[in-house]
C-alpha cells in the first residue's frame, strides 16, 4: 500500500505552529509539502484536553501580535492574509503583579493612545506619582524597537541605513534590559519591578535578557494586548491545520520521524518509526538541533563538526511545570479577580527567580491564569479553570526517576497550589474537581522535544536575537535542512513560532530559487 | 537624578554577535546528546510493547485472570485503576480493547518478574472480544499492548481520603488493583468496596478480595439474586451507599453500562457533589439505535471511504456500528484506545458525510466539533462517508 508520493519538495517534521505556518507559506507558492506530526493532534503545545466532558487549555497560552481587528498587528495580518479564521477573545488585562514583600499589588492594562501615552503609565503613576513621563518614554522606545524588528523581519538593509532608520534598535542592541532600564530611565525600583513582570514569558532574567527582546515583548503586550481563542489553543491549531490541507499540504498524524537522511551534505528524505522512507529536497525540522544532530541525521558522519559545536553550545531555555485545575466554584467565590497574576513571595528579583529555576520546587515567582475572565463560555457554569505555572530550567529535572515520578509531581504541585491559596486567602485544594500536572516529562511525552524544552534556546546576551539574525545563513550546516520551531531565530511563543515558520519557508524558497526550482 | 538620552553606543550589535560566535566556537565538537527527561517520558509513557502471557488462572466460574510480562522485562509505572489496551487479531478483524489492570502497580515495578494482570469475564458486555480472550488466550501467547491509560485512579490532591468503590460484576477489577496497592502500603487511602453481583457463586476475584480485606480495605459483597444471602442484598442503593460512606468519601463507579444510570440516580438522592464522583468510561453503547437522538429508523449499510495518506479504501459500514468497528471488520487497523469516545486517540477527520455521535460518548474538543473531526469509536455513519485516519499499518 502506498501512503506517500514518491517525492515531496519539502517535508516538515512537526505539525505545530511553526511547522504549519512554514507549510502554508510554501504551499501558497505551489510547493508540494508533507507534514509529519507524531501526535494525533496539530499544534504541539498549543492544544487542549478534555476531562469528564470539560475542555481545558493545556497550559499558559496567549496569542500576541494580533492587535484589534480594526488595528491589526502582524500576526493578525498574516492570518487574515492566509484566510485563517479564529474566534479570538481579548484578554481583559495585561497582568496583575502581586509582590507582598515589595508592597506591590497592581493591575495593568494594554493600550496606547494616539498621543503616544500608554494606559499602564497612568495606572502606575496613580500609585507612584510622577513616573508616567518616564514610563511613556520607555514604552515609546520599546515600540520603536518593536517596529524596527518587524520591519527587519521582512527587509534587509545595510548597517548605515539601519542606523539611520532604526537608531533606537541599533543603539540598544548591545545591552540587557536591566542595563537600559537602570542607565537610561529614572524610575523608582518598584516601578522597574512592575515593568519587569513579563520576564517569565521569555524565561530570561532582566540582567541577561537583551533589551531588544524586552522591548518587543513590552510593546507587543502593552500595545495590542493578548488574546485567547474561544475554542482554546486547539482551535487555532486546527484552523491552521485545515488551511494547510486546503492549500494542498499532505498532513499526516501519528508519524514519528526517526531519521533525517543526508547524502553529500544535502538532505534527501526522512524515515519514520513505521519504516516509511520518504524523499524530498528540503526538510524543516521542529526537533531541536541537539536531537537532529545528536541522533536523527543518518548517517551521523554527515554531521559537520560546526553543527555539533553549535548545538552543544546553545543554552537551553526553560521548560514548564504547570498545575492545571478545574475548581468547583466560581472565581469570585475563590477570591480570584483577574485573568493573569504574577506573584512573588520574596522581594521581586528576576536573577533570584531564574536561579530558583535550577531547583525542583521552592519557586517564588508563579504565574496564575484564570481562563474564566478571558473565555467565560469555555468554562462550565459555576466552575473555575485555573493554571499555576513556573518555567524552570530542564537542568533541574535531569535526575528524575520513573518510580517516584507521580509522587514528585504531586509534591511540587501541592506546594504551588498552597502558595496561590495563601495569596487568595482561600484553600483551593478542597475545590479541585480535576487536576492535571504538566512537567517537563509531559512536554517530552507529547512533543518529544529535547529535554522537555518549550522555549528553545535562551534569549541571553551571548545568544541575542540580533546576533542570531546576523549569522542566520551561516547556521544552515546541512544543505536543505532548516530549523522550524522555537529554537530558531525569533524564539518562543505562539506568534513567534508562526514567524519562525515563515522564516524557515523563506529560507527554503530562496534555496529553491538558487537551484532554479 | 535624571539620566539624559539613552545609550549612544552603536557597536552593541557587533558586540553581541561576537559574543555569540565565541560561545558557539567554544561548543563541544563531540556528540554528547543525552536526554534523561525523554528517557523518563518513555519509561512512564512507553511506546506499544510486546508482552507474553505467563499465567492463566480462574478468577471465578466465569472469569480468568491473565498475567503478562514484558518481552523487554520492563513495564511502566501506572496508577491503580488505569487500563491497558490490547491489540488483537480475531479472524479477519483487527481491533483493540481496554482492560482495567487488576494487579497492583508495585507488581509491575518489582525487580523479579514484574507483571500486570487483567481479569476477563466470559459472555457479558462486549462478548466478541471477552469471549475470545477467555477461550483463546493461553500461557505463552504474545501480544502488543499499550499502557497505562485512563483517568480512573485515586488522586490525593483531588479526592477524599476514603474511596467508596461502587463495583458491578467485572467492574471490580480496578478496585482489586487499588486494594492491593493500599495493602502494600504504597497507596495512602482508605477503601471500601461495595461489590455488587447477582450470585454469590460467581464473584470475580472473590478469594483475592477476601484476602485483601482488612486494615484500610473493607469489602462488602452485595448480592442481588439470592434471598438467603447472609449479607447486603439488592442493588447499590442510596441507603446502602449512605451506610458505608464517610464525610471524606470519593465515589468511584465501575461496572456494566446499566449500572451507571442506576448508581448516578442513587448518588443524586444523596446530594453528592459532582467533584466527588468518578465514573470509569464504559465502552461503546450496546445498541446505538436506542441512544438519545438517534435519527435512523432502521439499520442501513453505507459506503465508507477511508483515506490513509494518498491511499483510499472503500468499505461497507453499518449504521449500527461505529466507524472504528467498520474499519476493523475490513481489516483496517486504526488507533483506538478507550473505545468510549473519551480519550480522543481515534480522532479523525470526517471529510464528508454525516455521522451520529451519542452525547454520552462525545469527548470531542470544541474546535474538533467546529471543524468536523470525530472520534471513530463513537461516530456512527448516517450516510456514505469519507474519513481520513492515521496511517498505521499495511
Amino acid at each position: 500500500m502506498k501512503f506517500y508520493k514518491d517525492h515531496y519538495d519539502v517535508i516538515v517534521i512537526g505539525g505545530a505552529l511553526a511547522g504549519m505556518s512554514c507549510a502554508m507559506s510554501l504551499a501558497r507558492e505551489g510547493k508540494d509539502v508533507l507534514i509529519l506530526e507524531r501526535h494525533n493532534l496539530p499544534g504541539g503545545m498549543a492544544t487542549s484536553f478534555v476531562r469528564n466532558g470539560v475542555e481545558i487549555e493545556a497550559t499558559l497560552h496567549e496569542m500576541m501580535s494580533l492587535g484589534k481587528a480594526e488595528d491589526p498587528l502582524y500576526i493578525r495580518k498574516y492570518l487574515d492574509e492566509m484566510n485563517v479564521a479564529i474566534d479570538w477573545l481579548r484578554v481583559p488585562e495585561a497582568y496583575e503583579l502581586l509582590s507582598k514583600p515589595d508592597g506591590i499589588d497592581i493591575t495593568l492594562h494594554a493600550g496606547r493612545r494616539s498621543d503616544g501615552t500608554w494606559v499602564c503609565a497612568d495606572e502606575i503613576d496613580a500609585v507612584y506619582p510622577g513616573t508616567k513621563d518616564e514610563i511613556n518614554r520607555l514604552l515609546e522606545l520599546c515600540r520603536s524597537v518593536y517596529e524596527s524588528v518587524l520591519f527587519l523581519n521582512e527587509h534587509t538593509m545595510s548597517k548605515a541605513m539601519m542606523l539611520l532608520k532604526h537608531e533606537p534598535l541599533v543603539k540598544t542592541a548591545g545591552y540587557s534590559a536591566k542595563e537600559v532600564l537602570d542607565t537610561s530611565f529614572d524610575l523608582p525600583l518598584n516601578v522597574k519591578k512592575i515593568l519587569s513582570a513579563y520576564w517569565i514569558y521569555v524565561g530570561q532574567p532582566m540582567s541577561t535578557l537583551p533589551f531588544t527582546i524586552y522591548a518587543f515583548l513590552m510593546a507587543d503586550y502593552m500595545m495590542g494586548g493578548s488574546f485567547v481563542a474561544r475554542g482554546f489553543s486547539h482551535e487555532m491549531s486546527v484552523a491552521m491545520a485545515e488551511k494547510c490541507e486546503e492549500l494542498g499540504v499532505q498532513f499526516e498524524y501519528g508519524q514519528n520521524v526517526e531519521k533525517i537522511l543526508v547524502r553529500d551534505n544535502h538532505v534527501y528524505g526522512v524515515r519514520t518509526s513505521r519504516g516509511d522512507e520518504i524523499h524530498c529536497d528540503y526538510v524543516a525540522s521542529a526537533p531541536y538541533p541537539n536531537t537532529v544532530y545528536g541522533k536523527m541525521i543518518e548517517p551521523q558522519s554527515e554531521v559537520p563538526e560546526a553543527a555539533r559545536k553549535y548545538a552543544n553550545a546553545m543554552p537551553m531555555s526553560v521548560t514548564c511545570f504547570s498545575v492545571i485545575l478545574l475548581l468547583d466554584q466560581k472565581p469570585e467565590d475563590l477570591n480570584i479577580r483577574t485573568y493573569s497574576v504574577f506573584s512573588s513571595d520574596v522581594p521581586f528579583d528576576t536573577d533570584r527567580f531564574w536561579k530558583e529555576g535550577r531547583q525542583i520546587g521552592g519557586w517564588n515567582y508563579l504565574t496564575t491564569i484564570c481562563l474564566n475572565y478571558a473565555n467565560p463560555e469555555g468554562v462550565p457554569e459555576g466552575m473555575t479553570s485555573l493554571s499555576i505555572t513556573y518555567l524552570p530550567l530542564p537542568d533541574a529535572f535531569l535526575e528524575l526517576d520513573a518510580d517516584s515520578y507521580f509522587e514528585f509531581k504531586r509534591t511540587v504541585a501541592k506546594e504551588m497550589i498552597d502558595r496561590v491559596s495563601g495569596h487568595l486567602g482561600v484553600d483551593l485544594i478542597p475545590h479541585i474537581a480535576e487536576i492535571e500536572i504538566v512537567s517537563p516529562v509531559t512536554m517530552s511525552h507529547y512533543t518529544s522535544d529535547y529535554r522537555g524544552g518549550i522555549y528553545g534556546y535562551q534569549h541571553s546576551m551571548d545568544n541575542s536575537v540580533v546576533a542570531r539574525l546576523e549569522d542566520l545563513e551561516k547556521e544552515f550546516y546541512i544543505k536543505g535542512l532548516v530549523g522550524c520551531a522555537s529554537h530558531q531565530l525569533v524564539g518562543d511563543g505562539m506568534a513567534c513560532n508562526i514567524n519562525n515558520g515563515r522564516i524557515a519557508a523563506k529560507a527554503i524558497l530562496e534555496w529553491m530559487k538558487e537551484a532554479g526550482k | 537624578m535624571k539620566v539624559n538620552g539613552f545609550l549612544k553606543d552603536v557597536t552593541g550589535a557587533s558586540r553581541v554577535t561576537k559574543a555569540r560566535r565565541t560561545l558557539i566556537q567554544n561548543g563541544n565538537p563531540a556528540n554528547i546528546y543525552r536526554d534523561p527527561i525523554r528517557e523518563v517520558a518513555l519509561e512512564v509513557h512507553p511506546e506499544p510493547m510486546q508482552v507474553r502471557c505467563t499465567q492463566v488462572k480462574d478468577a471465578s466460574t466465569t472469569a480468568k485472570t491473565f498475567r503478562f510480562e514484558a518481552a523487554g522485562g520492563k513495564l511502566p509505572p501506572f496508577q491503580a485503576g488505569q487500563y491497558v489496551s490490547f491489540e488483537l487479531k480475531i479472524g479477519n478483524t483487527v481491533t483493540t480493547r481496554p482492560f482495567s489492570i487488576s494487579s497492583a502497580p508495585f507488581e509491575a515495578r518489582q525487580k523479579d518478574h514484574p507483571f500486570f494482570e487483567v481479569t476477563v469475564r466470559r459472555g457479558r458486555e462486549d462478548g466478541f472480544v471477552s469471549n475470545y480472550f477467555y477461550d483463546s488466550v493461553h500461557e505463552g501467547d504474545a501480544f502488543t499492548v499499550s499502557l497505562p491509560f485512563g483517568q480512573f485512579f485515586y488522586e490525593p490532591l483531588r479526592d477524599g481520603r476514603h474511596i467508596l468503590a461502587l463495583a458491578g460484576g467485572s467492574g471490580i477489577t480496578p478496585f482489586v488493583s487499588m486494594a492491593k496497592e493500599i495493602r502494600h502500603g504504597t497507596l495512602d487511602a482508605d477503601l471500601t468496596i461495595l461489590a455488587g453481583n447477582v450470585s454469590s457463586s460467581d464473584i470475580i476475584l472473590k478469594d483475592e478480595l477476601d484476602q485483601l480485606a482488612g486494615g484500610r480495605v473493607k469489602v462488602v459483597h452485595v448480592i442481588s439474586g439470592e434471598e438467603d444471602w447472609q449479607g447486603e442484598k439488592g442493588f447499590l442503593t442510596s441507603d446502602l451507599i449512605r451506610k458505608y460512606m464517610r464525610e471524606d468519601s470519593s465515589f468511584f463507579v465501575c461496572g456494566p453500562q446499566v449500572m451507571y444510570q442506576f448508581v448516578r440516580g442513587e448518588l443524586e438522592k444523596l446530594n453528592i457533589a459532582p467533584k466527588r464522583i468518578r465514573m470509569e468510561v464504559f465502552g461503546a453503547p450496546r445498541d446505538i439505535t436506542k441512544a438519545d437522538g438517534y435519527p435512523l429508523k432502521e439499520a442501513q449499510t453505507f459506503r465508507l471511504h477511508v483515506m490513509r495518506g494518498i491511499h483510499e479504501d472503500v468499505i461497507e459500514a453499518s449504521s449500527a456500528e461505529s466507524l472504528a468497528v467498520a474499519m476493523e471488520r475490513a481489516g483496517i487497523k486504526n488507533k483506538t484506545r478507550c473505545r468510549s469516545g473519551a480519550c480522543g486517540y481515534c480522532r479523525c477527520k470526517l471529510v464528508s458525510g454525516e455521522v451520529f455521535v451519542p452525547s454520552d460518548g462525545d469527548g470531542r474538543r470544541w474546535a474538533d466539533k467546529k471543524f468536523g473531526y470525530v472520534h471513530a469509536c463513537s461516530a456512527y455513519p448516517l450516510s456514505d462517508c469519507t474519513i481520513k485516519i492515521i496511517i498505521e499499518a499495511d
